[in-house]
């Protein structure tokens, strides 16, 4: 079912988060393997050869980032694992913070040896409640264990871990915002160039991974990079955990390889539709992902670079599905209500433009739209199309448009009856 | 030097340049709010937009963030670019209340300016103006319209990288994002805090002093130095333009310094000067010396010169105690004109540090609060602690003087500017003109000279330094 | 928060050295962990102790979400009401716990027990709606649950 499983590959139980169960799967063997027997320019190698993208949401080539960090460089490196999961709609690394802490941190240890990291930081979303006392337990076992600290495992080997928790901002998701947020500033993002992996943390070149690209290091460096390329697709390789919530019957996490078609896993994992309704949409990868329309994604395997052909992303996994009868206008004013509270206010075009689009979608919902204001709000989105800081503003407007695109006439109902063609419907009962 | 192409123009730009560096340096001009050349880079305001073309296609980016690489191309007025500067401006004057009418920074407003420039369409929004916080008292000198703040962060980051105050951050976040002083008030004590007026791209940050006195563009500078201290800033001395001389209201307005701001000189203050260089009215505008007097009486200038320079020819051991607030022109004057006539001439320091003021620091303000003590000091000694005994005239030019210790039984011969109780003690007292009523240079610590402009005339019963001091060494009648 | 300096200094130990700016964040979640707000008092005592502008720490009070610098109610019930959650019927949940507590979002119960707020998106929209009670997620949540969660508080 979904294809094999790289990461949920045990079963959940009381203790199966805990340092002496993970050393019964295996756990730290890899570890006490690399730091016998390799180089730390291997593991990049490695990492490199397995075509691992990120999976915080941009897929950018986990290897590819290591590679700009120059070891011999005579500078501290950080490695931070982003742990900040805020898109709505994704709660995919909560699975692994709360049932594989250990994993994450093994995995962490693996990567600060490859790129000669002393520091590392794990940057935890402040709301995070049990999954962070998992981690900071796993991170006391660990320490305990002889795994953090200097001389690791006998090895010359140092290294030591902060769990770092935000205080509720969506932005410090966005790794130069994230970098901002350790440094103890409003977490606002960095203009590039310089890349972070050249001045990051403290101008310190720092390699930022999201948790579970993060954790497939450990099963790449101790399967090989060649064992991972033949899970999945060539083009993305390797498994994704989607995090699915909204009118399906059997929300939650699952793991998922690359390529598995999206109607089987509507059906097979996911339990179908709520109240076995008609899909009607689709957010693929959290919300600032393109909605795609059920005739859109039914035919589409789980698998990026088919995601991007068709226009969106699997983005951060965070699955939303959408079923018949509910009202995207409101849908959308939910989701502009989010981006505008949460721009950070630092770039001009989304602090004024998440406002922006707020209050119109407002007085649209209120039955005081215009027509013209579909043109405004395709406006502001293109305005903030590559003109901002960070992908915030961009994401926003993308979402915004696909929305206003697909579901025009939903917006042309409102405007004209001033009452939504769908009663104005977010939740969409059993029934 | 890698060469870049802007505009399709060949230019030479320095390797650690920016495009906007580069632009700017060869007259090319690309609008920026809150880039700044001597604060760090923010891009937080998105105008410097520019479109770099590489084969693979072209993309916008902002051009203030932008370092230079050999063969580039970037083009600063395509129509995406015009385009996405139009956006900005859309959404710069979202909120903001276009109040020109009522703004002291029209006229110098880069806001106005570039709305004009790149847009001068009216704001696509049918949706009512945010509002925020409108005379938000910033600190004791400037006050702060939130409305009007495009939050570019010059002054934020002025006071953590030039002043290093740490006086003021951002609160909040998106649109409801504000200015605000550190709550322990410290921007009170920045001594560089109206720098940030200057620097404000538009009119949120204004000063109190000047708030509503003027438009603009009845205002013209005047080029001149900061007397406030031996660093010697080069300043702007803002006044009436006589084109637009008051009528209706007191005529004093016409002849009033309406605000001080600074001239940039890399050689001494950078574009940079404290806050009581922007108070120069408070030393220039005191109560004026404007009646030659002996001891006390009235009289006209000539015969107060009469009286002095018979006094000088009489004298058998006279002193002169220089000023260190005249000009390098007025001190040579004296030197060349009447030092042979002195039994000796000292230089004395005409003011001291006001209570409560900052004495000196790491950045521009110097312990000596003179302008021209270099300069002085290049062609006579340092007064002593006491005159020599038996010195029977004591010549006294500017302020700083306690009379009761010079000796007893001298003559004197005052030289002054303003109203003081010593005035009409002296056995002459001749006024004099000031620093805004003459041309000049000083002499700064570093032994750079600046000169300052004229940009009040003086009234006809004071006389000017130089003239006079010509006009005490002719044996015969003389007028200054 | 003098009291609680010996607890910095143990975290403190963890970081490289020159990271006191970063410890601004951590302190202030502690300080108000400790009190329930972040009192203007500790923030004079954190400036001193970690040698941080006062204007950073003023800065960072009103951009991240979580800290406040006033007193709450003993129980903080908030709501998430982003895409999932309100997909799963968060707004008919918060319609009740306004009329149930009396109160709109951001406000306290005149007995000082009940803060409501409303949130956006605490990553538990597998699990809609979700309402953080204080530190805890309550996920699943209907009317009924959420009586029967109150009904069992002081």
């Amino acid at each position: 079912m979904g294809g094999r499983k790289l990461l949920m590959t045990f079963p959940v139980t009381a203790t199966s988060h805990t340092l002496a169960d993970y050393r019964a799967r295996g756990g730290y063997e890899t570890l006490a393997k690399v730091l016998r027997e390799k180089k730390p320019e291997d593991v990049t190698k490695e990492v490199a050869a397995s075509g691992l993208q990120g999976r915080g949401g941009a897929a950018f080539p986990v290897g590819r980032k290591w590679q700009v960090v120059h070891l011999d460089d005579g500078q501290p490196h950080y490695l931070c694992a982003n742990a900040d999961e805020g898109e709505p709609g994704t709660f995919k690394d909560r699975w692994i913070l709360e049932n594989a802490p250990h994993l994450l941190l093994e995995s962490m240890l693996i990567s600060s040896y490859a790129l000669q990291v002393r520091n590392a930081f794990v940057y935890i979303r402040g709301e995070f409640d049990l999954p962070y006392r998992r981690l900071a337990a796993a991170v006391e076992e660990a320490y305990e264990a002889g795994y953090f600290g200097t001389d690791i495992l006998g090895s010359p080997f140092a290294c030591d871990i902060v769990v770092y928790r935000g205080a509720g901002s969506y932005v410090c998701g966005e790794a130069s915002a994230l970098i901002t947020s350790i440094e103890g500033k409003r977490g606002y993002p960095r203009n590039r160039p310089p890349r972070l992996t050249v001045k990051g943390l403290y101008q310190k070149p720092t390699v930022i991974n999201n948790v579970e690209s993060l954790s497939n290091v450990t099963g790449i460096v101790r399967d090989g990079a060649e064992a991972f390329k033949k899970v999945g697709t060539p083009k993305a390789p390797g498994t994704r955990l989607f995090s699915v919530s909204g009118h399906i019957n059997k929300p939650g996490v699952y793991e998922v390889e690359g390529g598995y078609p999206f109607a089987d896993f509507l059906r097979n994992e996911l339990g179908g539709m709520l109240g076995g309704r008609k899909l009607k949409a689709v957010i693929p990868g959290g919300i600032s992902a393109k909605v795609l329309t059920a005739a859109e994604i039914e035919p589409l395997p789980l698998d990026q670079p088919v995601f991007e052909a068709a226009g969106s992303t699997l983005g951060s996994g965070g699955m939303i599905v959408i079923a018949e009868g509910t009202c995207m206008v409101r849908l959308l004013q939910v989701m502009l209500r989010f981006y505008h509270h949460e721009s950070c206010g630092q770039c001009t075009p989304c602090r004024e433009g998440m406002g922006w689009l707020h209050r119109v979608i407002d007085r649209i919902v209120a039955g005081e739209g215009r027509l013209e204001d579909i043109e405004t709000m395709h406006h502001v989105s293109r305005w903030n199309d590559g003109t901002t800081i960070c992908g915030m503003g961009d994401a926003a407007g993308y979402a915004t448009v696909a929305i206003l695109e697909k579901f025009r006439d939903e917006f042309e109902y409102w405007i004209a009856n001033k009452r939504s063609k769908c009663n104005g419907v977010l939740e969409v009962g059993n029934a | 030097m890698p060469e870049i192409f802007i505009d399709g123009q060949a230019i030479q730009a320095e390797p650690d340049q920016t495009v906007l560096q580069a632009a700017l340096a060869n007259g090319i001009f690309i609008p920026y709010f809150c880039w700044h050349p001597h604060l760090s880079v923010h891009g937080n305001c998105r105008i410097c937009v520019v479109e770099v073309e590489a084969k693979g296609g072209s993309w916008l980016d902002i051009s203030c963030n932008m370092p230079v690489t050999e063969g580039m191309h970037v083009l600063t007025d395509s129509e995406e670019v015009r385009a996405q500067r139009k956006a900005i401006l859309q959404f710069v004057t979202l909120n903001h209340p276009v109040d020109c009418g009522i703004c002291d920074k029209a006229g110098e407003c880069t806001l106005q300016d570039y709305h004009f420039a790149y847009n001068g369409s009216p704001s696509i929004s049918r949706d009512a103006k945010v509002h925020a916080t409108k005379f938000f008292d910033l600190s004791k000198r400037i006050v702060l319209d939130n409305e009007r703040c495009i939050l570019c962060s010059r002054c934020v980051r002025f006071t953590r990288e030039i002043s290093k105050s740490h006086a003021l951050g951002i609160e909040n976040r998106a649109d409801h994002s504000l200015v605000r002083p550190a709550e322990d008030r410290r921007f009170d004590d920045d001594p560089y805090s109206d720098n940030v007026i200057d620097i404000c791209p538009v009119g949120a940050l204004l000063s109190k002093q000047f708030l509503y006195k003027a438009r603009v563009w009845y205002l013209e500078p005047t080029p001149s130095v900061c007397p406030g201290c031996e660093r010697g800033c080069a300043v702007q001395i803002w006044h009436r333009r006589p084109e637009w001389r008051l009528n209706a209201l007191d005529p004093r307005q016409n002849a009033e310094i309406a605000r001080v701001t600074p001239l940039e000189n890399p050689a001494v203050n950078g574009p940079w000067i404290c806050n009581k260089g922007r108070d120069l009215a408070r030393i220039f505008e005191r109560a004026r010396a404007e009646q030659p007097m002996l001891k006390g009486k009235p009289v006209e200038l000539a015969a107060a010169i009469d009286a002095a320079r018979r006094l000088i020819d009489e004298a058998r051991h006279a002193v002169a105690l220089v000023s260190n607030w005249g000009s390098n022109e007025e001190l040579a004057a004296f030197k060349q004109a009447l030092a042979g006539r002195f039994a000796a001439s000292f230089v004395k320091r005409d003011r001291q540090p006001e209570p409560g003021e900052r004495i000196e620091d790491d950045f521009l303000i110097r312990a000596d609060k003179n302008p021209n003590t270099a300069g002085a000091r290049a062609l006579f000694d340092d007064a002593p602690a006491a005159l020599p005994d038996g010195a029977d005239l004591v010549l006294v030019w500017g302020e700083g003087c306690d009379f009761g210790r010079l000796p007893r039984g001298a003559k004197t011969v005052f030289l002054g500017s303003y109203l003081a109780p010593e005035n009409g003690h002296a056995d002459v007292f001749i006024p004099v003109s000031i620093q805004t009523e003459r041309r000049g240079s000083y002499t700064n610590f570093a032994g750079t000279v600046s000169p300052f402009e004229p940009c009040f005339a003086k009234k006809p019963s004071v006389a000017d330094a130089e003239t006079l001091f010509a006009a005490l060494a002719q044996r015969e009648r003389a007028t200054a | 928060m003098r009291h609680l300096i010996p607890e910095f200094e143990k975290m403190k130990a963890r970081y490289p050295a020159g990271f006191e700016s970063s410890l601004v964040l951590p302190c202030l979640r502690r300080i108000q962990d400790d009190r329930g707000f972040v009192a203007d008092s500790d923030i004079d005592g954190l400036v001193a102790y970690l040698g941080v502008p006062r204007v950073q720490v003023e800065e960072v009070l009103s951009f991240y979400t979580q800290l406040r610098r006033k007193p709450i109610g003993r129980w903080h019930v908030q709501t998430c009401r982003n895409v999932s959650c309100s997909m799963r019927g968060a707004e008919r949940l918060i319609d009740h716990l306004r009329k149930k507590l009396g109160v709109a979002p951001g406000e306290t119960t005149a007995d000082g027990r009940f803060t409501l707020s409303t949130v956006e998106c605490l990553g538990s929209c597998g699990t809609a709606p979700v309402v953080m009670l204080n530190d805890a997620y309550h996920e699943n949540m209907s009317a009924e649950k959420v009586d029967a969660l109150l009904g069992g508080l002081e």
